[in-house]
């Protein structure tokens, strides 16, 4: 046992460098805490980025067999692509199952900075009305804290990340620490005024995680467009080149890629977590590496997964798990309800050059508010994300030159996608699979989610009110969609161990450390106690930070 | 510039070989009698695995390279249907004061495409060709690829355009077959065209990276002119 164990006992191991793992690490060794950042792939460089290489020099032009072969799940997300797709994990090595009539769209990065590499930037503030809506519409339970306790720590991390965004004093959305924003099209603003008018509802240029002025040494948006294959400006915020960077140039933090964490290790008379076992990727040598505390920031399922992967005789169910709940209460947007149209009087043609606008527009959810009251079908409420820009015309018909002409012309394209709150939820949770394991011999998940009936009327809703919106912005050929895609697709998984103050009823308490192990934290989006319908990536680096304030005054006062 | 993989070093990344610290035969019983369907579906094993490293694009290849190797054979089409596609992508995006589908090579990018492309959208390719073919013999006499220019146009052109459905012949308002096998070969030889280095410039672009950032709307009127 002794054997694969590393020397160095460290003072926290942090799981996952991604948008919360980078933060824990940044956070804790600029404290002066020694940590161990462990990532389960290979380091990354801006020498592999490929947002410049032109999309016909891709051999199959994004329709490659080995994509098809090796991410056949992966591939369900636009951003996992020809040119990168060995960021993405490949399918044949991750197994996880799911019931037959319950699919579910697993979609994750093994590579230094994990999904930060290629997230799609939305960085959107929960609001009261979000952290309190149990109590609003009775359904569920409150999160254990209030908007105010978050706040400052959302300035922390917008200061240091950098968004775009512009102020609208709407309670729905809090503002906060925003670079300037970027402007909107022509149909963008046509649309925007449209339903502000006839509805009183807001639509704002997206707040994202890009730079409109240089921050920090990176310089601001080239406005190349397809981000999600990496910046070589580092213009978005990707962990990396940003809050693991700097966690490393403190000379407190140690990072060890190509280890895949297979479970906590346990000084069970001590009941303290006294390090991780991981797998090289490679090698698939097993190792041991000790530390005063573990944060676990995985992602909300892979995190769950190694607690369920840590049972012990006390924690028969999984480690931290008296409660019974870990892995249960997944959430992930529903996503699937909305509009396309076109404005035909708008004569603008499209452009194949840049700038190309890294974001989009987002209408502020409007259901279910304190100002517009108690909607009669559903409880809780959506937001859209959509744009309005020319593109080229394909679709044209005819042949010849005259269609070579058609195709220039363009349409100026407008569409409106909700995402929708998904109800935290008991019987939607993951498990270990008795009989499944990943290439490297650790137990896999099986993940069991269904959206449900309050989902399937948020979408029906949004089809809804998104025609009449493109209705009173003027555009025409409005096409409606009120389905309710795959759990999984929106790529907001949280929830898996949600936070209270009860030790009974919640996993961690309310700073994310386990009620049931002091010194064993979960930083990632496990925690959460409901979805919202805002983008979690900046709550969850929010929440992380503040843990991780927590966790540096409890180790300062020798309580771990 | 070549990027050197992070595992470059470790053989056994290198190779793709399955460690033999992996128990194979447990990874196949565990598939076997796994309790719940995978969410991979039955078609896939571990045995396929293969290791991370860089894609093709990361390592900064041109996989566009085979476009213009004189030594080219086509991967999947024969040769009467490797004429017949491009004398078709030639009538339906011809060379004008810019090249067109011939010149953009787009025969042999569908032929690579439909080489890794399943059996039934193969089928549907080949099968739209040699429709193309029968009725250019039952109505013209002869083969797609020998008719006059003009008459490939007199041939596709009721295919090229929404139909009109005709009430005084009392006609059923079907899925027009024709029409189907038409679009789905225009489509295809559309996206190769503008996909491709020639069918990207045809639309302006210009190869810069950079052109200054995003101005939006600047226009103080609501209708935008």
């Amino acid at each position: 046992m002794a054997q694969g164990v590393l020397q160095q006992t460290y003072d926290a191991i942090v799981v996952g460098s991604g948008a919360t793992g980078g933060w824990a690490a940044k956070r804790l060794s600029e404290a002066g805490l020694k940590v161990a950042l462990l990532e389960a792939g290979r380091a990354v460089t801006e020498k592999e980025f490929t947002e410049h290489m032109p999309s016909f020099q891709l051999k199959y032009r994004n329709h490659s067999p080995e994509v098809m072969r090796t991410r056949p799940i992966q591939r369900q997300c636009y951003a996992c692509m020809e040119y990168n797709y060995e960021w993405f994990v490949n399918d044949l090595e991750n197994p996880y199952s799911t019931p037959p009539d319950r699919p579910f769209t697993w979609q994750r990065l093994r590579v230094l900075g994990g999904r930060s590499l290629v997230w799609g930037r939305q960085s959107y503030r929960l609001s009261d009305v979000d952290f309190k809506a149990a109590s609003r519409d009775g359904y569920d339970v409150d999160w254990p804290f209030s908007y105010a306790d978050l706040a400052t720590f959302y300035d922390i991390v917008e200061r240091y990340v950098g968004i775009t965004g512009a102020a609208e004093q709407n309670e729905m959305l809090p503002d906060g620490q925003f670079l300037p924003p970027m402007s909107m099209s022509c149909g963008e603003v046509r649309l925007r005024d449209g339903i502000k008018k006839k509805f009183g509802r807001t639509l704002t240029i997206g707040r994202a995680a890009v730079l409109t002025q240089p921050l920090n040494g990176r310089p601001a948006c080239h406005y190349c467009g397809p981000c999600e294959r990496g910046c070589r400006t580092f213009s978005y915020f990707s962990s990396p080149f940003t809050t693991v960077k700097d966690a490393l140039k403190t000379g407190n933090c140690t990072l060890i890629t190509d280890a895949i964490v297979s479970h906590v290790d346990m000084d069970e008379g001590a009941n303290k977590a006294q390090g991780v076992t991981f797998v090289h990727r490679a090698t698939k040598e097993t190792r041991q590496i000790r530390a005063k505390s573990v944060i676990l920031c995985a992602q909300a399922l892979e995190s769950t997964r190694i607690l369920l992967n840590s049972s012990t005789r006390e924690y028969p169910k999984g480690l931290a798990n008296s409660s019974g709940l870990l892995g249960h209460y997944l959430m992930d947007h529903v996503v699937g309800g909305g509009a396309r149209g076109t404005f035909e009087d708008l004569k603008i043609p499209p452009n194949a050059n840049p700038p190309h606008r890294p974001n989009g527009i987002y209408v502020v959810r409007f259901r279910n508010t304190p100002a517009t009251g108690t909607h009669p079908h559903f409880i809780r409420g959506y937001g859209f994300q959509g744009g309005s820009s020319p593109s080229f015309n394909t679709g044209a018909p005819g042949m010849g030159a005259d269609y070579k002409k058609a195709v220039k012309l363009g349409t100026y394209e407008v569409s409106l996608g909700a995402f929708g709150e998904s109800l935290a939820n008991f019987d939607n949770f993951c498990e270990i699979d008795p009989d499944l394991k990943d290439a490297w011999g650790i137990p896999a998940l099986r993940i069991s989610m269904a959206h449900g009936k309050n989902e399937a009327a948020l979408m029906h809703d949004a089809g809804v009110t998104a025609a009449e919106m493109l209705e009173a912005g003027g555009a025409k050929n409005i096409h409606v969609t009120t389905g309710v895609e795959m759990p999984g697709m929106a790529i907001h998984e949280v929830g898996t161990a949600r936070m209270g103050n009860d030790a009974k009823k919640s996993v961690l308490n309310p700073f994310c450390q386990s009620h049931d192990v002091n010194n064993l934290f979960v930083g990632d989006g496990s925690c959460f106690v409901s979805s919202a319908c805002q983008n979690p990536t900046l709550t969850m680096m929010a929440i992380a930070v503040r843990a991780c304030d927590h966790l540096i005054e409890r180790f300062r006062r020798n309580e771990l | 510039m070549k990027v050197r993989s992070h595992d470059a070093a470790d053989p056994a990344a290198r190779s793709g070989h399955p460690s033999p610290l992996i128990n194979r035969r447990d990874l196949v019983r565990a598939a076997l009698f796994a309790s719940a369907a995978s969410a991979l579906g039955p078609a896939f094993s571990f045995a396929q695995a293969v290791s991370s490293g860089l894609t093709a694009a990361a390592l900064g290849e041109d996989g566009s390279k085979f476009l213009t190797d004189p030594n080219w054979k086509a991967a999947f089409l024969n040769d009467q249907q490797n004429e017949t596609l491009i004398a078709l992508s030639d009538v339906i995006i011809p060379a004008t004061a810019t090249p067109g589908a011939k010149e953009a090579m787009v025969n042999r990018y569908l032929d690579l495409l439909l080489s890794v492309q399943p059996a039934e959208f193969q089928r549907q390719f080949v099968d739209a060709l040699a429709f193309i073919d029968s009725e250019s013999r039952k109505q013209l006499g002869k083969d797609f690829r020998a008719l006059a220019p003009s008459d490939q146009v007199w041939l596709l052109t009721p295919w090229a355009y929404p139909r009109q459905p005709s009430h005084w012949m009392e006609q059923e308002d079907r899925p027009d077959p024709a029409q189907e096998h038409f679009e789905r070969l225009k489509a295809l030889i559309a996206s190769a065209y503008y996909g491709s280095e020639i069918g990207q410039k045809e639309l302006g672009w210009d190869g810069s990276i950079f052109h200054g950032p995003y101005q939006g709307c600047e226009h103080s009127t609501t209708t935008h002119s």
